[in-house]
């Protein structure tokens, strides 16, 4: 139990720092990091997380038309429902975490262990402005660029496949679509992403900088507490923003149109 | 014990003065300014205590730090952030950062601090390593993991080099390296002392014992 409330301090603190000190942007160091970390998690990924986006997109619009015997209206609905709000962003944030989560959390172990870390407090540099500032905001800026892209192909996957099995054709899915969508859609799944990335970021590099002993058996220990822990923080995350959304506190706000 | 106050506040002369509490691993370093210095704490763990209260210029309870002329425990954090400046430390291992080259190892410290300067150091930072037995173009070049132990120190030297402070630790500087390299390192205070000549150059050895 106080192993959870420490961690828990710890992340926060990490993303309290982060929000702190992002001005250190400023420096050529940091922002160089921060376009490593973006080519990285967002542009090198992208062809990969692309092609499951598409795949998984279409599946899910393919068992809806197959078991609910769906027909154009109640498509274009589940398209925006559930691929465009909420599998788009946890589609890429699980992608991420796989990825980057586990590259971040290895890196930072790797570094802690063997003394770089220190070596920047010997140069007068903070670790957390060098190492954790430009990681969790390239996480969260790849993770939301690559949410709209899974959105797109998941969501043009997934119409092509609609107008193929059922009797509508491809433009009258899109101008449904676009009648039923709002920007708030897009807004809500580019904030929420935002968000997971910054959970993630934040996640992994708070289990990188902490790791679990001084050997090289802590480095892979570091990245499976940073992979499970970052899962469990995007499912409260998502949860959190379904019941804003959906619940109470906002409710009619994005169910008004359908 | 008493006389360490007396010392700081008689000169200037007093370049690191360092002695570690009753608990633990106990000793003494006494190290008067001047040009250079070579020293050996009396065990590792000796040198380890000095290392940190010599980074955080915090000294442990009990124990007492003098740098450059300065009483550590009795400053405020700003004055201790100041003396801080003054000084650089050189790892054994040249404290180099594994994701970036050698030319963004030497230059990350003037990035946070005068970034301006990062691109006009090039020839300086040529020279520097010409100077100290190296191959600029290879080594710039190179990742520390692609480095020999020496390319690490030298490009750890050179990085101190750009910022010259006024005391420069150097931690076991031959130590580990093929008697070629330890003879370049015998160049390495008087490069120091050409950018800054009243600077000081200390050279922390291991431990006898060790």
């Amino acid at each position: 139990m106080f192993a959870v409330y420490r961690e828990l301090e710890g992340s926060t603190r990490l993303a309290a720092h982060v929000l702190r000190r992002f001005w250190v942007l400023r420096f050529p160091p940091v922002m160089e990091e921060l376009v490593r970390q973006i080519y990285f998690t967002g542009a090198s990924a992208t062809a990969t997380i692309v092609v499951r986006g598409a795949f998984i997109g279409t599946l899910i619009i393919a068992y809806v038309i197959e078991v609910l015997e769906a027909d154009a209206a109640l498509a274009v609905k589940m398209l925006l429902w559930v691929v465009l709000r909420e599998v788009g962003p946890l589609i890429a944030a699980v992608l991420v975490i796989q990825r980057s989560g586990t590259a971040v959390a290895t890196e930072l172990a790797l570094m802690k262990i063997s003394g770089e870390v220190d070596s920047l407090r010997h140069l007068r540099i903070d670790p957390q402005d060098h190492l954790v500032v430009p990681r969790v905001l390239g996480i969260a800026l790849s993770l939301a660029a690559l949410t709209l892209y899974v959105q797109f192909i998941a969501v043009g996957g997934g119409m092509v496949l609609s107008a193929l099995v059922i009797d509508a054709s491809f433009s009258e899915l899109a101008s449904n679509f676009f009648l039923l969508a709002s920007p708030l859609d897009l807004a809500y799944s580019i904030v929420k992403s935002l968000l997971f990335g910054g959970a993630i970021g934040v996640i992994a590099c708070y289990y990188g900088l902490n790791p679990p002993g001084r050997s090289i058996n802590a480095v892979p220990k570091a990245a499976i507490n940073a992979v499970s822990q970052s899962t469990i923080a995007v499912m409260i995350i998502n949860v959190v923003f379904a019941y804003l959304a959906y619940g109470v506190a906002l409710f009619g706000l994005f169910t008004a149109k359908l | 014990m008493s006389e360490l106050p007396t010392r700081v506040e008689e000169a200037r002369q007093m370049a690191l003065g360092y002695e570690a509490p009753p608990e633990g691993p106990s000793g003494r370093l006494w190290i008067p300014s001047g040009t250079g210095h070579r020293a050996a704490p009396v065990s590792q763990a000796f040198k380890q205590r000095l290392v940190d209260a010599l980074l955080d210029l915090e000294p442990q309870p009990g124990a007492r730090l003098a740098v450059l002329g300065a009483d550590a425990g009795g400053l405020a954090a700003r004055e201790r952030q100041a003396l801080r400046a003054r000084i650089a430390f050189l790892p054994a291992n040249g404290g180099m950062i594994s994701n970036l080259n050698g030319w963004e190892n030497i230059v990350l410290p003037l990035g946070y601090r005068d970034a301006k300067r990062v691109n006009a150091a090039f020839p300086k930072v040529h020279a520097l390593i010409e100077r100290l037995g190296g191959h600029p173009r290879a080594l710039l070049a190179k990742l520390p993991e692609e480095m020999t132990l020496y390319e690490k120190k030298l490009a750890g030297y050179v990085r101190i080099l750009l910022e010259a402070p006024e005391l420069v630790v150097a931690e076991n500087l031959a130590g580990g390296l093929e008697p070629e390299d330890r003879r370049r390192t015998a160049a390495f205070p008087a490069a120091y002392h050409a950018e800054r000549p009243d600077g000081v150059f200390v050279q922390l050895d291991d431990a006898p014992d060790d």
